[in-house]
């Protein structure tokens, strides 16, 4: 045990004795988890800018405007039509609406209404913009639907006198209609499995907390591989031949020691994703603990296979970067799974970084506990043991 | 010309190491190959492919609307959309949701139509429950929309009723005895009303600047992974350099009849453009695998040219300021990882403070992949030349500190 402790502690000395270990350690990962809070957190309107030309000023136009302003889609940027122009062909924003001059009238005239929608061609953003726009139009057009619908019903039975009545009619009935839209009861709900607080439950930050930890704790641990390639080149691997150690305590001190520091760098990560992001790793700490160390086991022993194939230290870096960063994408750690093709979606369970994700997900995601993440934590374990033996099978000391 | 054979020769033997060429030139196509199959690409279709989800539906609805809201989802209109099953009981149907089987359980409750048409007092049971797959959440998301769509039509024929019923009794137009009936057809109408068009209608047009052209997502995708990668490559131009003044051979070339000035400019060239044929083979590649529009070429080559020369300045730096070849590795991976996050080569950054975007313009990335998306939209050099600019200042400035600091470091003495 003394002699496993002690190469731990061997390899841990020689790897944080380089500043630049810190980097990848706890530095960039904290820069990954900050810019991922920026560009997901409530301290950024992270809506889609919207130019909007009220060229018409009356009270419908403004109605439009403050549904659209509560939308969570769209931020609305008011200009006049020169200054939009302009800032549409700058792309400042993806699209821009334009409410012409004589709405009001037009609409209580019962005549159809043109509202201007500009979309830069082929932009997911703008597409987003405009059903947010029609959605708006859609909420705003629901009184004046219902006012018109009940004004021919009343005009089919006894025509209104003159037009004076019939605008009276009309605005009693858009006034009712927008009163009980107003109050009208929630009729949806939406839950899921979590256990969670349902403010909790639908944060993009989960996605990412989880994906930041995998993805930066998966590529230094196959970097595990640089360790054997070095310490073959410099021949220290040869002179353990003369000690008595086995290759057994050598493999399971290199392996204790990544490991003990991985687990660190993932609580340390998760903690950060909470102060940060938001993100409730604890609500079960077994669960989080049982899927960081099968995690954390699965990538060591995948790093210690990988040592056994490469030769020299640059392949082993070249190596560890390339495949840290493909497995981690494809392993949905950047983008949600649900985003890949189906056929994808099934090819990558044999990816570790799909079951961690799979893993970390249930715990942040669904809020669930140790009992879901058993299944998730089991492959992992599958894959630290086909892993460590490919590995041990293949270790030479020379 | 030395200068140049030497930058050749460098070229020549980087391109030969297979574990170089795996980081600049695997890595990145492989990277691509995943985002181009988020894109939609690899499926043919133009963006995500969001097609038959599987939802289930639970109606415990004995009335018309849980029945209506049940057939919506087999509907003509969402059949590419949706791939609906039903359940008997909510149970079975929560356990599909958390099997991940299904992207939503959607569960109409008993009485539901009594509590829309006021039958029966509207209560918190009353409510349509989405049992929504958080592992799917953008696919979930979508079920909700559809099932928000089809509440906003219930409750616009609830209130049109309601409101013509009032006003035709109040007005004296029909009596209390065929409120119930004039009730339901005014109902009807308005939801008819609704599907033929809403009265302000949206007229959409879609512009880009000049000339039109469609902006295509691996336009941002692809650049982003090459330059990220191209950091890489400078880096490793960098440790190259500090590893011949270990070795030993630029000591050697001194001794040879070739200038410091040809020998130091050869090695700089070389880093240059081994980044330049980088860039190059992965826009190429992208472009004949994935039919990646670029848009004007001669933008994209000067574009090229710019981001090589500020990226070899940053690699350059490194190797200025690192005392070994091992420091350069490090410190130019750390470099590569941060620009790639801070320019936008992970995420898109254009949702960020201003204070952000403002930092991330000391990044080559974020200068890059501003151009490309730029070009993507059509643009053509001319237009191109702020960003040009900023690259090629940037090589200027990064190149004149680093010969400062290598000439310093008397590099040839080895």
């Amino acid at each position: 045990m003394n002699k496993i402790l002690a190469i731990a502690f061997k390899d841990n000395f020689v790897r944080f004795s380089s500043p630049g270990e810190w980097l990848f350690f706890l530095v960039l990962p904290v820069i990954f988890s900050v810019v991922i809070g920026l560009a997901t957190g409530a301290q950024t309107d992270s809506r889609i800018a919207l130019l909007v030309v009220d060229q018409d000023g009356g009270e419908l136009a403004r109605d439009l405007i403050d549904v659209l302003q509560d939308s969570k889609t769209v931020a609305v940027r008011e200009y006049l039509l020169s200054e939009a122009e302009e800032k549409f062909r700058e792309r400042q924003a993806p699209a821009m609406l334009v409410i012409p001059a004589g709405l009001a009238e037009a609409q209580a005239g019962g005549e159809e209404v043109e509202l201007q929608f500009t979309e830069a061609a082929g932009n997911v953003d703008a597409v987003a913009a405009r059903q947010a726009v029609q959605a708006a139009l859609g909420s705003l057009g629901r009184a004046l639907q219902a006012a018109g619908v009940s004004l021919t019903a009343a005009a089919e039975i006894r025509p209104f006198a003159d037009q004076a009545a019939r605008d009276a009619f009309f605005q009693d009935g858009k006034d009712k209609a927008a009163a009980l839209f107003a109050d009208q009861p929630e009729r949806i709900l939406v839950t899921g499995p979590a256990q969670k607080a349902e403010e909790d439950f639908w944060r993009p930050n989960t996605q990412a907390s989880a994906g930041t930890i995998v993805t930066w704790v998966f590529i230094p641990l196959l970097a595990i591989s640089e360790f054997f390639a070095l310490e073959r080149q410099l021949g220290t691997l040869r002179r353990m031949l003369s000690a008595p150690v086995s290759k057994a305590v050598y493999l399971l001190g290199t392996i204790t020691g990544q490991l003990g520091t991985a687990l660190l760098q993932m609580l340390i990560l998760a903690g950060f994703g909470t102060l940060l992001l938001g993100v409730s790793w604890w609500h079960d700490l077994a669960a989080t603990l049982t899927i960081f160390l099968a995690f954390g086991l699965a990538s060591v022993a995948f790093g210690t296979m990988l040592g056994t194939f490469v030769k020299t230290q640059g392949q082993a870096s070249g190596l560890s970067l390339a495949l840290g960063m493909s497995m981690a994408l494809l392993g949905g750690c950047w983008y949600p799974l649900e985003l890949f093709p189906e056929f994808v979606q099934k090819a990558v369970l044999v990816l570790p970084t799909t079951w961690a994700m799979m893993g970390m997900n249930d715990i942040v995601l669904r809020g669930q506990g140790l009992a879901a993440v058993l299944p998730e934590a089991g492959a992992l374990l599958g894959f630290a043991v086909v892993f460590f033996t490919v590995g041990v099978l293949r270790f030479r000391y020379e | 010309m030395k200068a140049l054979q030497i930058a050749f020769k460098d070229l020549t033997v980087l391109f030969r190491d297979r574990t170089a060429l795996l980081l600049m030139l695997g890595a990145p196509l492989i990277l691509t190959v995943g985002l181009a199959l988020i894109s939609g690409r690899m499926s043919g279709s133009s963006g995500p492919a969001f097609q038959n989800l599987p939802v289930v539906i639970v109606n415990l609805d004995q009335g018309v609307v849980g029945g209506q809201l049940a057939d919506a989802f087999s509907s003509d209109e969402l059949d590419d959309l949706l791939n609906p099953q039903t359940a008997e009981d909510a149970a079975a149907a929560r356990a599909l949701v958390n099997d991940d089987k299904v992207v939503a359980a959607v569960i109409i409750p008993a009485g539901f139509t009594d509590a829309v048409t006021g039958a029966k007092e509207s209560g918190a049971a009353d409510r349509i429950e989405i049992y929504a797959n958080p592992n799917r959440e953008i696919s979930s998301q979508i079920v909700t929309a559809v099932v928000e769509s089809f509440v906003q039509q219930v409750e616009l024929a609830r209130v049109s009723g309601q409101v013509a019923v009032e006003q035709l009794l109040a007005a004296g137009l029909i009596n209390p005895q065929e409120a119930a009936a004039v009730g339901m057809r005014v109902a009807e109408r308005s939801v008819s009303a609704q599907n033929s068009g809403a009265a302000i209608r949206l007229v959409s047009a879609e512009k880009s600047t000049e000339p039109e052209q469609d902006f295509d997502m691996m336009g941002y995708f692809a650049p982003s992974m090459a330059i990220l990668f191209l950091m890489y490559t400078v880096a490793l131009g960098g440790r190259n350099l500090l590893a011949e003044k270990e070795t030993g051979t630029l000591g050697r070339l001194v001794s040879a009849p070739i200038s410091e000035t040809a020998i130091l400019g050869g090695k700089l060239l070389g880093i240059f453009l081994v980044a330049t044929a980088q860039m190059s083979i992965l826009i190429l590649a992208n472009a004949l695998l994935f039919g990646v529009k670029f848009g004007d070429p001669l933008g994209v080559a000067v574009l090229i040219l710019a981001l090589a020369a500020a990226a070899s300045g940053w690699g350059i730096l490194v190797a200025a300021i690192a005392r070994t070849p091992g420091q350069v590795s490090t410190i130019g991976m750390a470099l590569m990882l941060t620009f790639g996050v801070l320019g936008g080569s992970f995420i898109p950054i254009n949702n960020m403070p201003a204070w952000f975007n403002l930092v991330s313009k000391i990044t080559p990335n974020a200068w890059g992949i501003e151009g490309f998306i730029a070009l993507g939209y059509g643009d053509t050099l001319p237009q191109l030349a702020g960003t040009v600019a900023g690259l090629f200042g940037m090589a200027a400035v990064l190149f004149i500190v680093s010969v400062t600091l290598l000439r310093r470091k008397n590099l040839m003495q080895g």
